[in-house]
């Protein structure tokens, strides 16, 4: 969380982080295709638009120019007709009206005029007449004049009316009249162009002076004014392509020069809608966009799934994980996969397997050894050799379990012995010792090894009173069973000792080696003969400051030349207690006076000892020594030490 | 070819003048050019003795105008009125040769060769003559009371022979003058045994043409 609010790119899920990934990468890619691919389609429109407008105005000018050459041999025709000819030679004005009338329905004029050569209306098919209105006449005859065979042709306006007018002379066989004949040009002439063009196509015409008028057009009545308009405010570009809002329609526009005279000029409009040309450019964008969309959409969901594909299994291992940190291998994960995290699911099972394995072994271990002998085992490895160091060992046994044995069977006594070693060892793990080795109802504990400790004497000390507080309250079970109560002794030593892995390289033993061991084996078996519980070596009781102890003895036991004092703790009890203390410093002093050789003295205190505590057996052991020396004195060098022979 | 017949004709004009006339008469020796242009041709010179012309001086001639390769040759003659002029027709195919000028207005339906009896004209003026189914044929007949008439010349030159002497209004005519004839006449005195040099200058007018269909001539094998 702490990570997460440094930076903002940090996110704690990671479907979050793929997905954030996924949409702006994609995001930025599919934007910029879409943008580039549509102002490339855009421009591109424009451009194929203005070629095509150029091509239409081409093909338009064409088609114009076909169209008056299809006229002027229309009229042509007429011109050298010899009939007409005749006609005109009788200079009757109506026969000839009559005969343009006639000429006019043959070609399908909508007009015919005949004008003398000076320019005068001899005859007119119309009844109005052409009077004033079509001032631009003059630039038809002019440019006729002006030609070789005497032929023109323009968009003339005639009473409002606008026609494709062709002039011809008639030869009689000489020039003698000018022949006009016109053909309407409405917005049928334009929707003709437009659909052979698919443009918009207007033509307009004005006189100089004059507003410009729409002669035709394929646009709507309310576009034709607002063209007309744009014309007529010059905002227009005559020469190339331009942009042109009608109807709040976008047209591209050019404008093709049809005509120009002295009198009058007509141009022609070609439009395309630009919304039309970007229909399919449209239609492509939405595709596009629908494409992208789906497309981001998809990899969102996939994205999804992938993270979710991930997620899924992690969490898995994630709680199996667990699980396994608080000890539970009952099961592993469950991920059918062929990919990566189907290979880790698989790893990971067999760490479990692996893990629980190892947990097996160090339980059994722990069961077989102790624990401490265990983790330094696994920590350390296993190997031959030990070190040197200062141990503190006890060792217990039964009394008289020879005895107990024979009084029952072999499997009660099992069963005895079980309860009696599991009190024992709990005693013993308690006050941070291990039991080394069980030797049938005998017990080597060690106390600060393998693990050094500081009070590890103090602690066997301790342990060794409250084992035998221990056995009083077995005892008082076994009293319920029926069963006869058992008495230990406890003797302790403190010594430095070789400790370490012993025996063969494939099967071996943690455990202790020296004579403090020896030591410690024979204070043991000493408790019976001085009647104490527990018997503790001077090195011991040296270590153990703070508590009170009662010297037993100085012995030589078997196999020693030098003699070792002996101790006997004083229970919790006994030190609290005044009396006890008195009696321990009076027996002290009696020890004193009995290693003096002043037996009256000593035998004196011995036995007001014995007054108050008839059953010590120590009082006793001592008091009999005394009646022993003062008939064998012992010799010169005896200091108060007793050579034990026994085992 | 064209031209040789054309100054054949002029030729046969010239001598049939100079028959009837005496031997010391005047010549005028006229010279027409364009406006602002080089010699024109095909302009009609002729003249008429201010005191008017006497009986013996009438008289009608004959002339031929051919059809030669879909073209009337000559393209300008000069006749006196009263002459019947004759059109050979001497192409394979028909001609149909028309006239709707008021001083002769004349039509001879499609025919081969020479037509029976020839056209008389006997109006002093201008006629044009076409040919109904060849729009671009076009022939000019100018047709005058006086005698005395001469056709220029691709170097714009005429010869006017045997006229008495006298004093005379010499006019010019051509086929696409804009000008009035009498505005641009010029009165001499002839003497007899003298030349007498004259100038006209002709504006013409613009002249459209029709046109013309291709010729087998003009295609020939």
């Amino acid at each position: 969380m702490q990570r997460a609010a440094t930076s903002i790119f940090q996110f704690k899920n990671f479907r979050t982080r793929l997905l954030i990934f996924l949409i702006s990468l994609l995001g930025t890619v599919l934007g910029a295709v879409f943008f580039s691919v549509n102002q490339a389609n855009i421009s591109n429109a424009r451009l194929h638009l203005e070629d095509a407008l150029q091509l239409t105005a081409n093909s338009f000018a064409r088609s114009l120019r076909g169209r008056e050459k299809i006229l002027t041999e229309k009229v042509r025709l007429l011109s050298s007709d010899f009939a007409f000819k005749s006609a005109f030679a009788t200079r009757d004005t109506e026969t000839i009206r009559s005969v343009l009338k006639n000429h006019q329905q043959r070609v399908g004029a909508n007009i015919m005029l005949l004008l003398s050569l000076e320019g005068e209306t001899i005859a007119n098919t119309t009844d109005s007449g052409r009077g004033d209105s079509s001032p631009a006449l003059d630039d038809l005859l002019t440019a006729a004049m002006s030609s070789s065979h005497g032929e023109a042709s323009a968009i003339q306006i005639i009473d409002n009316i606008a026609y494709q007018m062709v002039i011809v002379p008639l030869f009689t066989p000489e020039p003698s009249a000018w022949i006009l004949i016109g053909f309407v040009v409405d917005d049928s002439f334009s929707l003709e162009q437009g659909e052979f063009t698919r443009s918009e196509v207007s033509l307009l015409y004005h006189y100089k002076d004059r507003p410009w008028q729409i002669v035709s057009s394929t646009l709507q009545d309310e576009a034709k004014s607002q063209l007309t308009e744009a014309i007529a405010s010059n905002i227009v570009s005559t020469s190339r392509v331009f942009d042109l809002l009608l109807q709040g329609e976008e047209y591209l526009s050019l404008i093709l020069k049809v005509q120009k005279g002295a009198t009058g000029e007509s141009i022609a409009v070609l439009q395309r809608s630009l919304d039309d040309a970007l229909a399919p450019y449209l239609r492509l964008r939405t595709l596009m966009f629908m494409l992208f969309s789906s497309g981001l959409a998809m990899s969102i969901v996939g994205a999804i799934m992938i993270a979710r594909g991930l997620s899924h299994p992690i969490e898995q291992l994630v709680k199996t994980a667990k699980r396994i940190e608080n000890g539970d291998y009952s099961e592993g994960v469950t991920i059918q996969r062929q990919d990566e995290i189907g290979t880790l699911a698989t790893s990971f099972n067999s760490m479990v397997e692996g893990l629980a394995e190892r947990d097996r072994v160090q339980s059994l271990l722990g069961k077989v050894v102790s624990r401490e002998v265990a983790d330094e085992l696994l920590s350390k490895g296993i190997e031959l050799g030990g070190e040197e160091r200062e141990v503190t060992i006890l060792f217990s046994d039964v009394r008289d379990f020879t005895s107990l044995c024979e009084l029952h069977e072999p499997n009660e006594i099992l069963n005895l012995l079980n309860r009696y070693l599991t009190h024992m060892s709990n005693s013993i793990e308690e006050h941070g010792g291990i039991v080394d080795k069980y030797i049938g109802d005998a017990i080597m504990a060690l106390f600060g090894a393998p693990v050094f400790k500081e009070d590890s004497p103090q602690n066997a000390v301790d342990c060794a009173l409250e084992m035998q507080t221990e056995i009083r309250l077995l005892n008082h079970e076994l009293a319920k069973d029926g069963l006869q109560p058992l008495t230990i002794g406890i003797g302790i030593n403190t010594s430095k000792v070789v400790a370490g892995n012993m025996g063969s390289s494939n099967r071996l033993n943690y455990t202790v080696i020296g004579d403090g061991v020896n030591l410690a084996s024979r204070l043991e078996g000493l408790t019976k003969l001085y009647g104490t519980e527990i018997i503790v070596s001077q090195s011991t009781r040296d270590l153990c400051p703070d508590l009170l102890f009662r010297e037993l003895d100085r012995v030589q036991v078997k196999g020693k030349s030098d003699s070792v004092a002996i101790f006997e703790p004083l229970s919790v009890a006994e030190a609290s207690s005044a009396s006890s203390k008195s009696a321990l410093h009076q027996y002290h002093l009696a020890i004193a006076h009995y290693r003096s050789r002043e037996w009256d003295e000593a035998e004196r205190l011995f036995n007001q000892l014995l007054v108050d505590d008839s059953d010590k057996k120590i009082y006793q052991l001592y008091l009999a020594r005394i009646i022993k020396y003062r008939q064998n004195p012992p010799s010169s060098d005896w200091h108060g030490v007793a050579v034990c022979k026994e085992k | 070819m064209i031209l040789n017949k054309t100054t054949l004709s002029l030729a046969t004009g010239v001598l049939l003048s100079c028959a009837l006339s005496t031997a010391h008469a005047a010549t005028v020796i006229a010279s027409v050019s364009e406006k602002g242009k080089a010699q024109l041709g095909n302009a009609v010179v002729y003249a008429f003795p201010v005191a008017g012309l006497t009986e013996s001086e009438k008289n009608g001639g004959k002339q031929i105008i051919d059809q030669i390769d879909k073209e009337f040759v000559p393209h300008v003659s000069a006749i006196q009125t009263g002459t019947s002029v004759d059109f050979p027709n001497h192409d394979k195919i028909r001609h149909h040769v028309y006239s709707f000028s008021p001083a002769k207005s004349f039509e001879i339906p499609l025919y081969k060769g020479t037509p029976a009896s020839p056209i008389k004209f006997e109006q002093p003026g201008v006629v044009k003559l076409g040919c109904n189914i060849h729009d671009w044929m076009a022939a000019n007949v100018f047709i005058t009371d006086t005698p005395y008439f001469g056709i220029s010349d691709a170097s714009g030159n005429v010869v006017l022979r045997d006229l008495p002497a006298g004093s005379y209004k010499i006019y010019v005519w051509h086929p696409q003058q804009t000008a009035d004839t009498n505005s641009t006449a010029q009165q001499v005195v002839l003497k007899d045994a003298e030349s007498h040099a004259v100038s006209f200058t002709v504006e013409k007018k613009k002249q459209w043409v029709p046109f013309r269909a291709p010729t087998s001539a003009a295609s020939s094998y």
